[in-house]
């Protein structure tokens, strides 16, 4: 009798396991064109057999698949936000790269150069008006360029902060959106393929904007967090991110009244900026509160434009004071040229400008030496387009070739994200691959496939770590 | 060793790797195995010719084309560890929901049998 009733019960499990099977096969074609909807399959796995041990037999349905479902899922969402990020890098260094023409023929390098040529037509002929007045009117030019170059930066940079509230608006959005969908599931409608389908979609949608780590719960309800550790969603729980401007305060600030760093919070007030590293968010964060900086300055840095606008209006104006305008007696001085803003350091750019006092007659022309030069002055100055002693230099090398690294760090870090960029359209593209290559695959195809996978990789890594040397050597030796 | 020739022969083994990154986009083990070949072969041109690379040394198109073909390398190396990992990576979650763990800590072996598979 006990046998005859262990008989019907594990008939009874396997007719149910089978008719979750049938349920399985008509929800796939009933989502068939469902967006977000991943096909899926019921596994069965056979239970013991042995009918004097009390073991009946016959199937249970498994839930392994669904975890490798999920974790392709997670592939994906993973290389979307390095893709994301890569992507909003090249968006947000491609205006950047603009600003900064290493052509010569425009923008700050024109402005100098010019400069530098009127100044040597002043050497030829000191004393002449209309000479003097171009080297007024190209200084003019010089602090023009600056203050546009600082301008047309700080509209980048205000522009980064409005795509960083937007990017954190639109994050809420779609949290909020999971926040419903896990309202949802924990009604008992944890087995709804449609509503499966649509969290899934909004995880990926989210995945571009930040790195999340979404753990679907027993109950239906999917838990994200934001960098591993930031609770944006607890079952129908939403924690909103927030962002603002903020100005450090320890350790003390260089530039108290520097350009304000941009900040995330979570939802709790903690300071959340250093974690927030992945997809737009991250590298929006990335170049808003550090490459911009890097030429404009903030609390800690004066900025590489600043430290060039003054050093340059420094030494050009230490040149001028240094000569005589007239022998005398008494001997009259020379009187500076530019002008910025001395209280602070990183609003030098933008606030360079030509002394608008300065008359043509105040350009000091003499150098009293010894050795007494009449037209010192000029030739000191024009000896800045190619210097020869340090103190006509900016970090050791010229004006010129200082501004051409500005660029070309914008243009390398352009490169890089690029590069990056691509590489990562191609692992997002795999990623996608592989969730749709293995979403028909049943579980022991996969154990043959995985075997299969491990011995062609290990045919495949040796000849990378070959082409790894001679791909650098071939590099190493051209560039010799 | 002319320089348009090693530009040339740079541009043929940069396009061997493109195919091979190609290919890894969609890593199954077909696509793996003909990979190999394509890297087999870039290898070869590589070693071949790396003798006569001193001759160019400084030639501004040569050394333009050996970054391309430096960042093909590149993709197909991340496309080659992006598939290794996502296999390897599961290869051990499955482990540990099929066999717990070792005693060393590390996920345990994937067993295969005992199992009855249906198609829906």
């Amino acid at each position: 009798m006990a046998n005859l009733l262990a008989s019907l019960i594990s008939s009874a499990g396997t007719l149910e396991a089978y008719g979750r099977v049938l349920e399985t096969a008509q929800n796939n074609v009933a989502n068939a064109s469902t967006p977000g909807y991943a096909k899926q399959r019921t596994e069965l796995y056979a239970l013991p057999f042995d009918p004097q041990g009390g073991a009946t037999g016959g199937v249970r349905a498994g839930k392994m698949e669904s975890s490798r479902n999920e974790y392709a899922e997670t592939a994906v969402r993973q290389q979307n936000t390095a893709m994301s990020y890569q992507q909003q890098l090249v968006d947000s260094l491609t205006p950047l790269q603009n600003q900064f023409d290493i052509s010569g023929n425009q923008g700050i390098p024109a402005a100098l150069n010019s400069l530098f040529q009127s100044f040597s037509a002043w050497a030829t002929t000191p004393n002449n008006t209309a000479t003097r007045q171009t080297v007024l009117d190209r200084a003019q030019q010089v602090a023009a360029a600056f203050q546009q170059s600082a301008t047309a930066l700080g509209y980048q940079a205000t522009n980064a902060e409005q795509q960083v509230r937007q990017t954190v608006d639109e994050v809420n959005h779609l949290v909020g959106q999971l926040a419903h969908y896990n309202h949802i599931a924990l009604q008992g409608n944890k087995d709804d393929a449609g509503l499966s389908a649509q969290m899934h979609a909004t995880l990926e949608q989210l995945s571009q904007y930040v790195d999340v780590t979404a753990t679907f719960q027993d109950d239906g309800s999917v838990t994200v967090l934001m960098n591993g550790e930031t609770p944006l969603l607890l079952e129908d729980k939403q924690y909103q991110i927030s962002a603002g401007l903020t100005q450090p305060q320890d350790p003390p600030p260089n530039y108290p009244n520097g350009p304000a760093a941009m900040q995330i919070l979570g939802s709790d007030g903690t300071d959340i900026t250093s974690k927030s590293t992945g997809g737009q968010l991250g590298a929006l964060l990335q170049m808003r509160n550090q490459v911009l900086p890097s030429f404009i300055g903030n609390a800690y840095q004066q900025g590489d434009l600043n430290t060039m606008a003054q050093q340059f209006a420094d030494r050009v104006n230490q040149i001028l004071t240094s000569g005589n305008i007239s022998d005398g007696p008494p001997a009259v001085t020379g009187v500076p040229l530019f002008t910025y803003d001395a209280t602070n350091g990183t609003a030098v750019a933008r606030s360079l400008a030509v002394d608008p006092t300065v008359t043509t007659d105040q350009l000091a022309t003499i150098s009293p030496g010894p050795p007494y030069v009449s037209n010192g002055v000029p030739l000191a100055l024009s000896q800045l387009a190619t210097p020869l002693q340090d103190a006509d230099k900016i970090s050791g090398i010229s004006y010129n070739e200082y501004y051409g690294r500005l660029a070309g760090r914008v243009g390398g870090q352009l490169n890089d994200a690029t590069d990056g960029q691509q590489v990562q359209q191609s692992l997002l593209a795999q990623a996608q691959d592989l969730r749709q290559q293995y979403s028909g695959v049943s579980l022991d195809e996969e154990a043959t496939i995985l075997l299969q996978f491990q011995q062609a990789y290990q045919a495949n890594s040796r000849f990378i770590t070959v082409l790894d040397q001679l791909t650098q050597a071939t590099i190493d030796i051209l560039q010799r | 060793m002319h320089a348009a020739s090693i530009v040339e022969h740079l541009a043929r083994v940069r396009s061997q790797l493109d195919q091979a990154g190609e290919r890894l986009t969609s890593p199954s083990t077909d696509a793996l195995d003909s990979c190999t070949e394509d890297l087999a072969s870039a290898v070869r041109q590589l070693a071949q010719w790396q003798p006569l690379l001193v001759a160019e040394a400084g030639n501004p198109a040569a050394l333009e084309e050996a970054w391309r073909v430096r960042r093909s390398f590149q993709r197909v190396r991340a496309l080659l560890h992006g598939a290794a990992g996502f296999h390897a990576n599961w290869m051990r979650i499955r482990g540990t929901m099929s066999a717990g763990y070792t005693a060393s800590g590390e996920p345990g072996p994937v067993r295969y049998g005992s199992r009855v598979c249906l198609q829906a």
